[in-house]
């Protein structure tokens, strides 16, 4: 019993999953359209760019800091991406060039908040309005649209009849979750996050951790950036804002712990596909768009209690099952210990 | 230099800032010697115990382990080296696995498999019995630090540095560690052991090194100590608290004397982890509270000044119920309680001296805006009757030293002018010479014609202080006795439920 209740909490993706495919019937049930082949590809489609940054935004969040400038970080990239397009720019050069402008974001964001000891939201809210700034400085605040087709039609390429982005939201997650969990280094991160004193003094290197989460967020906003050009065909001067509460907002929702240590990638591409499943099944059962962001906020918050709830309540039993145990251990041992 | 020692310092010094932490220590560990530093807050021990441990560096000065020049960039290096602290607080990882958080860190050893093995091996060899899947927060403080010694074991340290283990653990916790230390000893590991307990040191220790103001003041085989010879080392000479025997006897006469009407009534008092508690306490009198951690004291100090609820019963403070009634109420009515936890409860962490002494009484200074004078009347009248050694009344709170923090949060509720004062554990992780000021202000408060109750988890504390004490055991007063039979076996006996006097 002790150990099938450690195995559901190691294996807390599947109670997320499980509301999501119960949710999922249900709006079905209103509307059979939802449930259709078609419409389920299209969502997850829909979600590969929430659903690459809250990878990213995953490895912040395990080290138990936070990281909101990927909204302006994605516009930018896209911004970058979008003119190198347009100037006629090999594809591996813009590619290149894109990764390296969130690279260079998040490495400036892990440097401040690991060196210069600058609370993590101060140095990414800061940088979220930088970064904003510097995008309508490169672009004049004009929208970008001559964007090669060769480049959209990338999007539209299906292996396996699955689209490309798809594939990539796929590769990504299964780099990084092997990355965390089969490796040393990454499993540095949980160990970080879970408790930073303690893993300074095992000799872990805290800073350099860190500052890798940060790189790794910007990266992963860079890649979302490349993805958006390619779906969407042109960046306007607002691409990427509001979308760091909606990154941070789907990770949350895939049990990845604000308070650090605790959650895995898998659980964070799940919660982005549930955030985007929240967000347009309103439309399907026919509720007015006024009400999308009202509802689908109101959903957030109950299925995280509800989540979170639901996991102290089998921690607790699990707790209580072992004091149990020790409890009877100490008293046999203070019988003995009496003549 | 000889190979004989495991860890050799010779003329270690330290600035931070330009203020001499540490200035020409030398030290030597043997192998299965058990070492006990002692030292006063701010006395060096734990700069000292970071520049071993290679979170900090040393200015000067050589250090050798078995024999080898060694100088540490970080905590890695000194692990390679087979050194290895458990610090006071286990740092343990809480989402991990104990497995998880034994591995974490390891480098370039083995397969999983293999490693776990290697744990296994070693939980065995110290005799322990501890279920390795467990998560980090199903453990007990006690658990955690074995965790932490685990750790240091598999990284094979041959140098284990102890930093007060047993501040936070209950009796029969330190009972079992003290064994454990015993055994790793016998295996040939040397033990750094800090402490602030002068008892544990005779128990446990092979040699004592004594630190004061960044020197060792006293150092040598236990033999050669005695408990005034210690306190020689840690305290001035003339700035030590007058004889305690002598101020024991006094105390005694007074107690006669001065012992009053009664003011708080405790009738079959139930709450959730205590029953059926009974007693009084009059003007002038110390009565102690001892038990385990765990036993209900502070469960039952909590419903007295109502900020628990209580199933049944009755509390009379001078001759009225109190019932339902807020904590400012029962403040305002003379009863005030100085809880145990001093970083979450006692203290604004910060904000200055004279913000925390006022804080209970802010609704007493009448007027639209705070009267300034009259606030800092009050502040420098309870600085100088505790002795709070702070630069001026302005300082924040948490550049204080835990003692002067601690007479802070019993100036502050002194401000209400308590007829009643229940102290919870007062000089937890506080030094020598702090616990010796706030003993001295306790008595103060006694000839006063306050009424104190003291809870303590140092039975030596309760008997040098309390005139009466009740021994509490799993929620219930176990024994009552009277300051002629106050010694610390009995208490110890009644805390553990054995009936001494009946066996013999």
């Amino acid at each position: 019993m002790k150990s099938f209740l450690y195995k559901i909490i190691k294996v807390r993706e599947l109670s997320i999953l499980i509301l999501m495919v119960a949710y999922f019937l249900f709006v079905g049930s209103i509307n059979s359209q939802f449930t259709n082949s078609n419409t389920i590809v299209l969502l997850v489609n829909g979600s590969i760019i929430l659903l690459v940054m809250a990878i990213g935004q995953s490895f912040v969040l395990l080290t138990a800091n936070i990281d909101v400038s990927i909204g302006s970080i994605m516009g930018l990239s896209a911004a970058v991406c979008g003119t190198l397009l347009a100037s006629g720019a090999n594809l591996g050069v813009v590619v290149f060039s894109v990764i390296c402008v969130g690279a260079v974001i998040g490495f400036v964001n892990g440097i401040g908040v690991s060196y210069l000891k600058i609370p993590a939201i101060i140095m990414t809210l800061g940088m979220l309005g930088v970064v904003r700034g510097l995008m309508l400085l490169y672009t004049k605040g004009m929208w970008i649209e001559n964007i090669p087709n060769y480049y959209k039609k990338i999007a539209r390429i299906e292996i396996l009849s699955i689209p490309f982005p798809v594939w990539i939201g796929v590769f990504l997650v299964l780099i990084a979750y092997l990355f965390l969990t089969k490796t040393k280094f990454g499993r540095y991160f949980y160990a970080v996050g879970d408790n930073t004193d303690g893993a300074q003094l095992l000799g872990l290197p805290v800073n350099t951790v860190k500052v890798l989460a940060f790189i790794l967020s910007g990266l992963s906003a860079a890649i979302a950036g490349l993805i958006f050009v390619m779906n969407i065909g042109f960046v306007s001067n607002q691409t990427g804002s509001g979308m760091e509460l909606q990154v941070i907002a789907a990770a949350v929702l895939g049990g990845v712990a604000l308070t650090g240590g605790m959650g895995s990638v898998i659980g964070a591409g799940l919660g982005a596909i549930f955030f985007t499943v929240i967000n347009s099944s309103l439309v399907f059962m026919k509720i007015p768009a006024y009400w999308n962001s009202a509802i689908s906020g109101l959903l957030l918050i109950l299925i995280v209690v509800g989540d979170s709830r639901f996991q102290k309540y089998l921690k607790e039993r699990s707790r209580q099952n072992q004091k149990n145990s020790l409890g009877e251990n100490d008293r046999e041992k203070q019988s003995k210990a009496i003549p | 230099m000889s190979e004989e020692y495991l860890l050799e310092i010779e003329d270690l010094h330290k600035q931070f800032n330009g203020n001499h932490v540490l200035s020409g220590i030398n030290f030597t560990l043997k192998k299965g010697e058990i070492y006990a530093v002692v030292g006063g807050n701010g006395a060096g021990k734990s700069t000292l115990m970071k520049i071993i441990t290679g979170l900090y560096k040393a200015d000067s000065g050589e250090m050798e382990i078995s024999g080898k020049r060694v100088r540490f960039a970080n905590p890695n290096d000194a692990h390679k080296n087979g050194i290895y602290l458990v610090p006071q607080e286990p740092l343990v990882f809480p989402n991990m696995t104990i497995e998880e958080n034994i591995t974490m860190g390891l480098k370039g050893i083995g397969k999983p498999k293999e490693l776990r093995k290697k744990i296994l091996q070693v939980i065995n060899r110290v005799g322990w019995s501890i279920d390795i899947s467990r998560l980090g927060l199903t453990l007990s403080i006690a658990e955690q630090q074995l965790v932490e010694i685990l750790r240091g074991l598999v990284r094979e340290a041959q140098i284990l540095i102890l930093d007060e283990p047993t501040s936070t653990l209950t009796h029969n916790e330190i009972d079992s560690l003290f064994d454990t230390i015993r055994q790793l000893s016998d295996n040939g590991i040397g033990i750094i052991y800090i402490t602030h307990r002068f008892s544990e040191i005779f128990e446990l220790s092979h040699s004592v090194a004594v630190l004061r103001d960044g020197k060792i003041s006293a150092q040598g085989p236990i033999s050669e100590f005695s408990y005034k010879r210690l306190l020689d080392g840690l305290v001035p000479t003339n700035e030590q608290p007058s004889n305690n025997i002598t101020q024991k006897k006094s105390v005694i006469q007074s107690s006669i004397e001065q012992i009053g009407a009664t003011v708080l009534e405790i009738d079959s008092l139930c709450g959730n982890k205590f029953q059926d508690i009974s007693f009084s306490l009059r003007e002038g009198e110390i009565l102690g509270i001892a038990g385990v951690v765990g036993a209900g004291r502070t469960e039952l100090a909590e419903a007295i000044c109502g900020i628990k609820k209580f199933n049944s019963g009755t509390i009379k403070l001078n001759g009225k119920r109190i019932k339902n009634l807020s904590i400012r109420k029962v403040m305002d009515l003379g009863l005030a309680y100085v809880p145990e936890d001093r970083h979450a409860h006692g203290i604004f962490n910060i904000t200055s001296v004279r913000k925390n002494i006022t804080s209970t009484i802010l609704n007493r200074l009448n007027g639209l805006f705070i009267p300034i004078t009259k606030e800092n009347e009050i502040t420098k009248k309870y600085v100088n009757d505790l002795k709070i050694k702070a630069e001026g009344t302005n300082q924040e709170l948490s550049d204080l030293s835990g003692g002067n923090q601690q007479k802070v949060v019993l100036a502050k509720y002194l401000a209400t002018e308590p007829k009643v004062i229940i102290l919870d554990e007062p000089t937890r992780g506080i030094d020598a010479s702090a616990r010796a000021d706030i003993y001295r202000i306790i008595n103060q408060l006694k000839e006063r014609g306050l009424a104190v109750l003291l809870i303590s988890s140092d039975t030596e504390e309760i008997v040098e202080l309390s005139d009466r004490v009740l021994v509490m055991q799993e929620g219930k007063i176990n024994k009552e006795i009277e300051k002629e039979k106050l010694t610390v076996d009995n208490i110890t006996s009644a805390a553990f439920g054995v009936k001494k006097d009946v066996i013999s």
